[in-house]
């Protein structure tokens, strides 16, 4: 079995919803997990795309990389967007007699979801709004050249929390959205890597058949932002998951599975001294890091009803 | 009438090559030898490996009251060489100015391509750069190669900003401007008028009459026309012995530009592969190798 696992990329539909010809940065994570939930998505779908990077590279005027309807919203009204979609497919239904099942998709970034688009994020999953909410998180505002975000980890030098001799970079933890998403009730909320293609698929797939909201937190690799060689994304978004500080859960119905464990994590050294924004951390910085790690795997280990180890 | 005194210079290269970090070495020299100097880059949704610009402006005398991009300049540096054939880069350049460029190929061959009356500056900047940096990042051999061209500033005053851009890195990085100072080729091009210039594909934008109401956009996944595969310095090429065909490399190209042929074969549509190296990097049976040029 494990040897035909290897032919599993073959079982994937060849057909892209997101166009080539992008203008993402070679070797681009968040491009690649977008061609994933594009690609499990299918076409009766419309999106909703926050301002961010993918929105940028996909849609230079007049071009534009997408194969499904795609409106622009700004950051903060995504969610808002997609709500009022999702009311206008309702209200054809209910007078006009339309009958096609589409589903509606929000898309942002980091600083679209859980900085500036927060709010209507929230209001959306209160409402109740059948829709996907996919959050590409990469970690920073990549787009506007590394800014720091409420996502950026703790100990990551950005243009904006630089790291130099009175400052050791990021020295907030990062913003733990899945957990406000799943605060609202919500029947599906799930986080995944950009590193794992099968992972994001299934559980966008599993998103799709939920009727009301649901939240997917997906990891995207930046080669560009966290100073990494462009040919290590994928290799990146596994060290992520493998170290244990990016876990890769589900909650569905409030039942929390841990879909990745290991009998023994990876030391987070093996992730941090790979980047560049992570460079300049001391011997004491990492030991805290792996403390944290490992505190918050162990929560997610509890949550899932597994013992600690 | 002031006399102007001010010499322009503007850089061609990729993000992630430090084009900008090369324009900022040269003014902050210049700072230090007591002139004025400008350095800015050309703002735009430019991501790593696409092409882009970066300015220079020194005046030994005068403070420098203009604050737009350079269009006539004096210099101009070419930090890919797959950009000589790809745009216009002695568009504007002044007679009398100078044209440095990175390449492989030899000054007498490379003078072959262009046609204009000024001096020809041509450095293997690569090889230097991946010799003593260890990366492909041309930025201060560049800086070197235009200092032999022209004396923009003087050798000696790189020396401080060097060392406060690049700490520890710095004594590599002036042993690399070094290097590229010293096996700088240099050529005069006088060819006015002899040759037809070569002309080059400008991509056309709608007026905006043009658009549509609220920019739509009705025709699905059309950046396809748009290729980014000059975007790349080494792409992917597959060994089918070694091809088990399983499709992984299909799978992580983040351009989704890796498609199978008839005989089950993966091939990458060149035309947007952007280089990243991904599918070479996680083959299982390390079938696809990334080899030098577009």
């Amino acid at each position: 079995m494990e040897t035909l696992a290897i032919y599993a990329s073959r079982l994937v539909t060849e057909r892209d919803y997101f166009a080539s010809g992008h203008r993402a940065c070679s070797g681009c994570g968040e491009a690649l997990a977008l061609r994933y939930v594009c690609k499990a998505l299918g076409r009766n779908t419309i999106i909703s795309n926050a301002t961010g990077c993918m929105e940028i590279v996909s849609s230079p005027l007049p071009e534009t990389s997408w194969e499904v309807p795609w409106i622009h919203t700004l950051f903060e009204n995504a969610s808002a967007v997609a709500s009022g979609i999702e009311s206008g497919i309702k209200a054809l239904k209910r007078k006009h007699g339309y009958t096609k099942e589409v589903k509606v998709v929000a898309m942002g970034g980091d600083g679209g979801t859980a900085d500036i688009g927060l709010q209507s994020l929230s209001g959306a999953l209160e409402r109740g709004h059948d829709f996907i909410y996919v959050c590409f998180d990469n970690e920073a505002y990549m787009n506007t050249g590394i800014q720091r975000s409420s996502e950026t980890p703790f100990g990551a030098s950005t243009t904006t929390a630089p790291a130099g001799k009175f400052s050791m970079g990021q020295h907030t933890q990062k913003k733990n959205m899945p957990a406000i998403a799943a605060a609202h009730n919500i029947r599906y909320v799930a986080t995944s890597c950009s590193s794992y293609p099968f992972d994001i698929m299934n559980k966008i797939e599993k998103a799709k058949q939920i009727k009301g909201p649901s939240y997917i937190h997906i990891l995207s690799v930046c080669p560009t932002g966290w100073r990494t060689a462009s040919n290590l994304t994928i290799t990146m978004g596994r060290l992520a998951v493998e170290t244990g500080i990016f876990p890769m859960y589900e909650i569905e119905d409030g039942k929390y599975t841990l879909n990745f464990d290991y009998p023994k994590l990876r030391p987070v050294e093996d992730y941090l001294k790979v980047q560049g924004r992570f460079r300049h951390l001391t011997k004491e910085n990492t030991a805290e890091i792996q403390e944290h790690v490992l505190t918050e795997f162990n929560r997610i280990r509890l949550l899932a009803g597994k013992k600690i180890k | 009438m002031i006399k102007d005194t001010s010499i322009e210079i503007r850089w061609h290269g990729r993000g992630g090559q430090g084009a900008v970090t090369s324009a900022e070495l040269i003014a902050l020299a210049a700072i230090h030898e007591g002139k004025f100097a400008q350095a800015f880059p050309s703002f735009g949704p430019e991501r790593r490996g696409a092409p882009v610009l970066a300015f220079n402006r020194i005046d030994a005398e005068n403070p420098i009251r203009i604050r737009s991009g350079v269009t006539k300049p004096d210099i101009v540096v070419v930090l890919d060489p797959g950009l000589v054939t790809l745009i216009n880069v002695t568009d504007g350049l002044k007679p009398g100015g100078c044209l440095v460029v990175n390449s492989t190929r030899t000054v007498e061959d490379l003078q072959q391509e262009f046609s204009g009356d000024w001096k020809l500056a041509v450095v293997d900047a690569a090889s230097i750069a991946r010799e003593l940096l260890g990366v492909n990042i041309v930025n201060t051999t560049m800086v070197g190669a235009l200092l032999k061209a022209s004396e923009a500033v003087k050798f000696d005053s790189l020396k401080a900003p060097l060392g406060e851009r690049f700490g520890a890195r710095a004594g590599a990085n002036f042993e690399a401007c070094m290097r590229a100072y010293n096996s700088t080729a240099i050529s005069q091009i006088t060819t006015t008028g002899t040759k037809k210039p070569k002309s080059f594909a400008v991509e056309k934008m709608p007026g905006w009459r043009e658009l549509l109401v609220g920019c739509m956009v009705t025709e699905p996944g059309n950046t396809k026309r748009f290729g980014t595969g000059d975007w790349k310095s080494q792409h992917p090429v597959w060994d089918d012995k070694k091809c088990i065909k399983c499709g992984i490399c299909s799978l992580v190209c983040p351009e989704g530009c890796i498609k199978p042929n008839n005989e089950g074969y993966y091939r990458a549509n060149l035309f947007y592969c952007k280089g990243c190296g991904m599918c070479a990097h996680e083959c299982w049976t390390q079938a696809i190798k990334m080899v030098e040029g577009t």
